[in-house]
């Protein structure tokens, strides 16, 4: 780990001032991934600010009776929070599986939409090639070991996955995101938040190095609460997505009237499934209907050496979770 | 006391310290003046070091010391018969060379004032390589044609056996299969990581505070290194948190621990980072087994062929040894059992549970079935009609063997007979495959030479040593209970310590030799006691006040008496020992392919337990789904 300086600030106004103009430094939340980073020398910030006392952490109903989650709350709270478990399940659920009750703890809802690939290649600077550590040095997923790597979206400089399950929730919920920068406030819509890899493999997001996450603004969706998150990981508990859904459905007797649908552990961003969510509009809610939906989804999907199962998986994950939902009472 | 405590619910006597975080583990003992290790590792897999340049990590915040091949001193080999004949842990002694054999090899130690300066430092020191490719698949041609053929495990077991006429019982075989296993890499991740804290009492005297299974082993391999007299090496450990066969044998950690200490003149200390469990001291190997095996009409195995391929680092030849359970746990007249090694640049492997079994086993079982699917035959009834009356392999009898009673007592558990037998049949509600399954079960029933002390104190109790050790599975209180009940007193007024290599003889732990090796001592020890305890023309009173009236009386400060344990040769000649049992579960894969072990049904021969708490904790698992 390299040395830097620490300090603690109050306040988001005194926040974004401390880091203005300093694109080496970084806002440290719960640290569950930024100090692992620092500890494998992948991350490297000159200066942390200590962002854990801001008065970020609310959930709340908004007037329009979507909800705010402040960029501070935990990760647990967030799951188990009456508003969310009865209004956004998918979110809880999506909560729920990832990481482990102590990371959960500690995990921030800001930090989480900014934790990074675990793309080994990535994670391990031992690897000569990493274009999105090093930029220019080459892809070693490409024609590595690409098990866990992405099937759509991808471009020949990068091929990683965003690790989130809560991400994925958060896409299918059209969440948006609330940053204050040096100049004030804006929003960006959940869409728009994180990118594909295309040239710029090193920006995950199109947050500005000044900008902090405040809010993450849920909409009101009256069908969210049918809703589902469905996780296929090697082992049971405390695994990254090989694949997994989020799903929300709008049904009138046995029609699709609104569909929510997007996908993890297949892409550089939390996938929003348009084609699904297409797709099945106004058919019957049924395994054929999903399947061909699904099938639609992936007809772009490009596999590698190791992870070509993938693009069945998904195909199988996205109709046993919107077989689920359309299940539910 | 009359009753006795072997079978009884007792608490662990170190159950307290542990959960009130007062048992302390390797890493926690504090020393003096304590210096920081951390290690400079390799990232090529081949190749050679060209040059180490420290000069921007020298000047570091808070760096003492940085070791590396240019300043090391000369350490002399480890133990002959710790290196040669597939001896686990390598056989290369740290920083003599330029060699890099696989990545994460060790190529030095950086010491500082804290942990995260070493580290801090360690990022510092750059190497040069003149990397070479290096060779990390198995089925590799460059390794293939220059492939080992292993005569022995770890000089003891055959590794290559052939017993009748294999390719003419294939040919004639009425019902046969060609199957090929493959079990991954896999890896010691106890929650304790390796720790060394090494300091030099005396220019020739060295205290080490090491999580080692292999306490008299690392004395020896220490003392070996730096040309020591053995006693003039201590090493303790009164815990280990986990090894599951990792912290034994001979890795480079130890031997840079001790050279950094040296060259500081400070205690340091050297604990493994997570990421280091990986490539840093052993694992066990990729294994690839290959059976060819037929049976007759009747389903009589007529011919059994296990060939593994697996391997080992450019610096061991240590051999995962599959097939040796293959030689004699069914009856067969015309058996092959193979090992072929290949060199691959990938950490050392090493002994992990059940080394050979875990991974040989597995496959052998599943081949069984394969075979018995051929055949038509049940699973257990295809078990059963092959079963083996004696060893074939040694062709002696078993020491005791009732397996085919843990076959029956699982089968009616788990109402095997009332499953529908057609692969692929059964579904769940879900759309998932159910499928039922069984194996048998078998580990060899190890004994080694230990020996023991016991002493009778002044205020009645009786201290009990042995260099063993305590990995979390029990010893402190398992030793305890064979002590008090040898004695006749209460599990209270003993005292055993162990983890100690100044304590008397204990090999190390591993083979689930530790109960049946260390109790005879232990056990051997307290009769003694009690012998010379009566030699004073006492009786041996079973109150521990009468114990202390009597020591007083006898005018000694304490009384202390020896016993040394070993297998009984003639016994261990004369018949096979092997542990027995039968697992029974149920498989459910669903359409997204996760599978999920609903049922197992764990059968073990009826037995005494030492502690039914034990017992109930292991067996709890039959009735979880």
């Amino acid at each position: 780990m390299n040395p830097f300086s620490y300090s603690r600030v109050a306040d988001p106004g005194e926040a974004v001032h401390t880091l203005a103009g300093k694109p080496q430094g970084k806002f440290l939340g719960g640290g569950t991934n930024l100090i692992d980073l620092m500890k494998m020398g992948v991350e490297t910030p000159n200066e942390l600010v200590d962002i854990n006392r801001l008065p970020l952490t609310q959930i709340e109903e908004l007037p329009d009776k979507g909800v705010r989650i402040g960029a501070l709350a935990r990760n647990s709270d967030v799951a188990e929070h009456e508003l969310i478990k009865t209004r956004y399940p998918v979110l809880s659920l999506a909560l729920l599986s990832g990481a482990s009750p102590q990371l959960r703890n500690m995990a921030t809802v800001g930090g989480n939409l900014l934790q990074r690939t675990r793309c080994y290649y990535f994670y391990d600077p031992a690897f000569p090639a990493c274009n999105k550590r090093k930029p220019g040095s080459g892809c070693g997923a490409l024609d590595g070991y690409n098990r866990i790597h992405a099937i759509l979206g991808q471009s020949d400089q990068c091929i990683a996955t965003h690790p989130s399950d809560m991400c994925v929730a958060l896409a299918a919920l059209d969440a948006v995101v609330r940053v204050r920068g040096p100049k004030g406030e804006r929003e960006i819509s959940f869409g728009n938040f994180h990118r594909l890899p295309g040239n710029t493999p090193e920006r995950d997001t199109n947050l500005a190095p000044d900008e902090l996450i405040v809010s993450v603004d849920l909409p009101a969706i009256s069908f969210a609460a049918r809703s589902h998150y469905l996780k296929v990981r090697d082992r049971a508990s405390y695994a990254f997505a090989l694949v997994s859904v989020a799903a929300a459905l709008d049904l009138d007797s046995n029609k699709v009237k609104a569909a929510r649908v997007a996908l993890g552990g297949v892409a550089h961003k939390p996938w929003r499934a348009h084609k699904v969510e297409t797709e099945i509009n106004g058919k019957s809610a049924d395994e054929n209907t999903f399947r061909a939906a699904a099938e639609a989804e992936l007809a772009a999907a490009k596999g590698y050496k190791y992870n070509s199962f993938k693009i069945e998986l998904a195909k199988r994950a996205i109709v046993c979770a919107l077989s689920t939902v359309a299940a539910m009472a | 006391m009359s009753a006795t405590l072997i079978g009884q619910r007792l608490t662990r006597v170190d159950g307290r310290l542990k959960v009130m975080g007062q048992a302390t583990y390797a890493a926690e003992f504090a020393r003096p003046k304590l210096a920081y290790g951390v290690l400079v590792q390799s990232t090529i897999a081949n190749g050679r070091v060209t040059k180490i340049d420290i000069s921007t990590a020298k000047s570091a915040p808070g760096v003492i010391a940085i070791l590396t091949r240019e300043n090391a001193p000369q350490f002399k080999p480890y133990p002959d018969d710790l290196t040669k004949k597939g001896a686990p842990g390598e056989d290369r002694v740290p920083l003599q060379d330029a060699e890099i054999h696989y990545a994460g090899q060790h190529l030095g130690i950086v010491v500082a004032e804290s942990f995260e300066q070493a580290v801090h430092a360690t990022s510092l020191v750059r190497v040069t390589y003149q990397p070479q490719p290096p060779v990390v698949m198995l089925d590799d041609e460059r390794v293939q044609k220059n492939a080992i053929w292993p005569e022995r495990f770890i000089g003891r077991e055959s590794l290559q056996v052939k017993r009748g006429d294999i390719n003419a019982a294939l040919a004639t075989a009425a019902h046969k299969i060609d199957v090929v296993y493959s079990t991954p890499v896999e890896n010691h991740n106890p929650i304790e990581t390796y720790s060394t804290t090494a300091e030099w009492e005396a220019p020739d005297r060295l205290l080490i505070h090491e999580a080692t299974r292999g306490i008299k082993q690392l004395q020896r391999i220490i003392a070996n290194v730096f040309g020591l007299p053995r006693e003039n090496v201590h090493i303790i450990c009164p815990f280990i948190g986990g090894a599951f066969g990792s912290k034994g044998f001979q890795w480079s950690h130890t031997v840079l621990a001790a050279a950094a200490a040296k060259l500081v003149q400070r205690p340091v200390k050297l604990t493994f980072t997570r990421p280091q469990m990986f490539d840093s001291a052993g694992q066990r190997a990729r294994t690839e087994q290959r059976f060819s095996i037929g049976a007759d009409k009747n389903g009589k195995l007529m011919a059994l062929r296990h060939a593994t391929t697996t391997h080992c680092s450019p610096v061991s030849e240590y051999t995962e040894p599959c097939g040796n359970m293959s030689r004699m746990l069914y009856s067969c007249p015309n058996v092959e059992v193979s090992h072929r090694l290949v060199r691959l640049n990938l950490t050392t492997p090493c002994p992990m549970r059940a080394p050979g079994e875990a991974p040989g086993v597995f496959a052998l079982e599943s081949a069984l079935d394969e075979l018995a699917n051929e055949t038509g035959l049940d699973p257990v009834e295809f078990r059963l009609r092959n079963y083996a009356d004696i060893d074939e392999y040694e062709n002696r009898p078993w020491s005791s063997k009732k397996l085919r009673e843990c076959y029956e007592r699982g089968a009616k558990k788990f109402d095997w007979s009332k499953r529908t037998r057609k692969a692929g049949s059964l579904r769940g509600a879900d759309g998932s495959q159910i499928g039922f399954g069984m194996a048998t079960a078998i580990y060899p029933a190890g004994q080694q030479k230990a020996g023991a002390t016991a002493i009778l104190n002044k205020d009645g109790t009786v201290t009990v040593r042995s260099a063993t050790h305590e990995i979390g599975t029990g010893t402190y209180t398992a030793m305890s209970q064979f002590a008090a009940d040898t004695l006749g007193i209460p599990i209270e007024k003993i005292r055993f310590e162990l983890g100690d290599s100044q304590f008397p003889e204990a090999p190390n732990n591993g083979g689930s030799w530790l109960t049946s090796s260390v109790a005879p001592a232990v056990m051997g020890a307290c009769r003694e006691l009690k012998k010379k305890v009566v030699d004073l023309g006492e009786s041996w009173p079973n109150d521990p006040a009468q114990l202390a009236n009597l020591l007083a009386r006898s005018g000694q400060e304490q009384i202390q008496a020896e016993f040394i344990s070993e297998p009984n040769k003639e016994e261990r000649e004369k018949f096979s020992f092997f542990s027995y049992g039968a697992v029974f579960v149920e498989v459910h894969v669903d359409p997204l392919g996760q599978v999920r072990v609903k049922r197992v049904i764990l059968i073990l021969p009826n037995t005494t337990w030492r502690c039914t708490r034990t017992h109930r904790n292991l067996t709890s698992i039959s009735s979880t789904s």
